[in-house]
């Protein structure tokens, strides 16, 4: 085992032999966007990034289904699995079966199966002095999920955010593996803070990140004005908050999304100096055009999240 | 002073609630009881939003939020709600792969296509994206008849997809004067989420 339930990382990693490791991971959550085709793709996006996060490749994945009967057509569930199938596929990854019960609310995700190569497993674990983290994609989804929910999103944001949240990590990780990489995690539930303060905690150094140099999908800080923050998002301050410090010219409403959960986020990634650049330029260059260093690895204060 | 309960509810409804009551009943002091402070902070940060002075209190387990409407009030405008505004248009993609109309005389048919294009403006805003792939690029390079009508609707807003691989195959990448360069996944996806598709 060279990943299992000691610490939580995205996914367990289970050594076969020299040169291979099984990577698995589980995820499906109830839906999150109106269209069941989109929701399909998303919750696929969404399970198949935590095998990317690990620095590996998903293989196979089945799926899984809670449907409610008695209150919807097939039909929608049919929708439901082309949306995963053609994510997969998208993948390269190959449905080998799943499994599904009658449930009073609908459910959909994936269990998800991948390689990788023993030596090459990414986690949490690892980040250096002087490192900088590379975030992949803009936050601001749980925000815009709520703003849908409550009906006041425009067509175009939820169009915007639906591609955004059902775009694979696959490009930003096929990037990522040509270069030495010092830890990685991919940004959901616990919001960007969060999941960062998982990669902090127990290493002795501490993190500054540049507001200004955070993407933030502008309608997020639009709605979270209007008080439109998912009760996830406060959950995650009052669970993180104390490890992170801001000062006062920093406006209350930004640390607040920085915890806003994340729905198929970006991967956050931990570089040398020496090579955080080319990884950006590479990213950018491979369809994850949003990637930007956010911040660094510091030796003061220790185990805290700096906001400047 | 209106009252508003809105307690058992999670978010964003406390919000919902307090907008309504706010935007329909003209209130200009509330006093929101809600039973989380994620829905206390929330409501806190809309009422901001609309120009109420904000108090927090506690009221045995649950959280209250006290708005008072200032003198120098100015309602910024909330999100247009879903069903108002643009989600009623219809959204149309039309997609060129030609820049002729029809087959025959190739002289009418690049005048019938210019004139397609122009046109195009009487659909208003129902027109939502403009895709151009095979021959259809060449309508969107330096020299095309119709290059002005395109950049004039590209300022008002409305997205023109051009095929990268269909440039590519031109030698025309560097050409291109109009239009974001787009793939096979984007124009898939548009042709998806499109409520009418028009194929010329």
């Amino acid at each position: 085992m060279i990943v299992g339930l000691e610490r939580a990382d995205d996914a367990g990693v289970y050594k076969i032999s020299g040169d291979l490791a099984l990577i698995q991971t589980v995820d499906f959550f109830t839906p999150i966007v109106d269209d069941p085709y989109w929701f399909g793709q998303i919750a696929a996006a969404n399970a198949l990034s935590d095998i990317y996060a690990m620095g590996g490749e998903p293989k196979t994945a089945m799926n899984l289904v809670g449907f409610p009967l008695k209150q919807m057509d097939l039909s929608i569930l049919r929708r439901i699995l082309a949306g995963g199938l053609d994510k997969m596929k998208e993948a390269g990854v190959a449905l080998v079966g799943g499994h599904s019960i009658e449930d009073g609310e609908l459910k959909y995700g994936l269990s998800v199966t991948g390689f990788v190569h023993p030596k090459k497993v990414l986690t949490k674990r690892g980040m250096k002095l002087g490192d900088r983290l590379v975030l992949t994609k803009p936050l601001g989804t749980g925000v815009i999920n709520t703003a849908i929910k409550a009906g006041l999103a425009s067509t175009d944001v939820i169009d915007k955010v639906i591609r955004l949240m059902a775009t694979l990590n696959r490009d930003a990780a096929t990037v990522m593996a040509r270069f030495p990489i010092h830890a990685c995690t991919d940004v959901t539930g616990f919001g960007l803070l969060g999941h960062l303060a998982e990669m902090v905690v127990g290493t002795g150094y501490g993190v500054v990140l540049r507001v200004a140099d955070i993407p933030i999908l502008p309608e997020a800080i639009e709605y979270a004005g209007y008080g439109l923050l998912p009760a996830g998002a406060f959950k995650n301050r009052e669970f993180r908050g104390a490890l992170v410090e801001f000062s006062t010219g920093i406006d209350p409403l930004i640390p607040d999304l920085l915890f806003d959960p994340q729905t198929s986020g970006g991967l956050l990634i931990c570089i040398g100096e020496e090579n955080a650049d080319r990884l950006l330029d590479g990213l950018v260059k491979k369809n994850a055009t949003e990637s930007k260093i956010i911040g660094e690895v510091v030796a003061e204060p220790k185990e805290k999240i700096v906001l400047k | 002073m209106k009252e508003i309960d809105a307690r058992g509810l999670s978010c964003p409804a406390p919000v919902l609630q307090t907008k309504a009551v706010v935007e329909q009943e003209k209130a200009d002091a509330v006093r929101v009881v809600v039973d989380t402070a994620a829905s206390q902070q929330n409501v806190k940060r809309f009422l901001e939003s609309q120009g109420f002075e904000t108090a927090l209190e506690k009221q045995g387990g649950d959280y209250v939020v006290v708005g008072k409407c200032t003198a120098a009030r100015q309602k910024k405008e909330t999100p247009k709600p879903q069903s108002e505004g643009n989600i009623e248009l219809k959204k149309i993609m039309v997609m060129c792969a030609t820049d002729r109309i029809g087959f025959g005389d190739e002289e009418l048919g690049l005048k019938l296509m210019v004139n397609f294009i122009r046109t195009l403006k009487e659909m208003g805003p129902e027109l939502w994206r403009l895709v151009f792939v095979n021959n259809g690029v060449k309508l969107t390079i330096d020299g095309s008849e119709v290059l002005a009508d395109l950049e004039e609707f590209e300022e008002t807003g409305l997205c023109i997809l051009v095929c990268g691989t269909c440039l590519d195959h031109f030698n025309l990448l560097e050409r291109k004067q109009v239009g974001e360069t787009t793939n096979m996944l984007d124009i898939v996806t548009a042709m998806q989420l499109a409520d009418k598709v028009i194929s010329i």
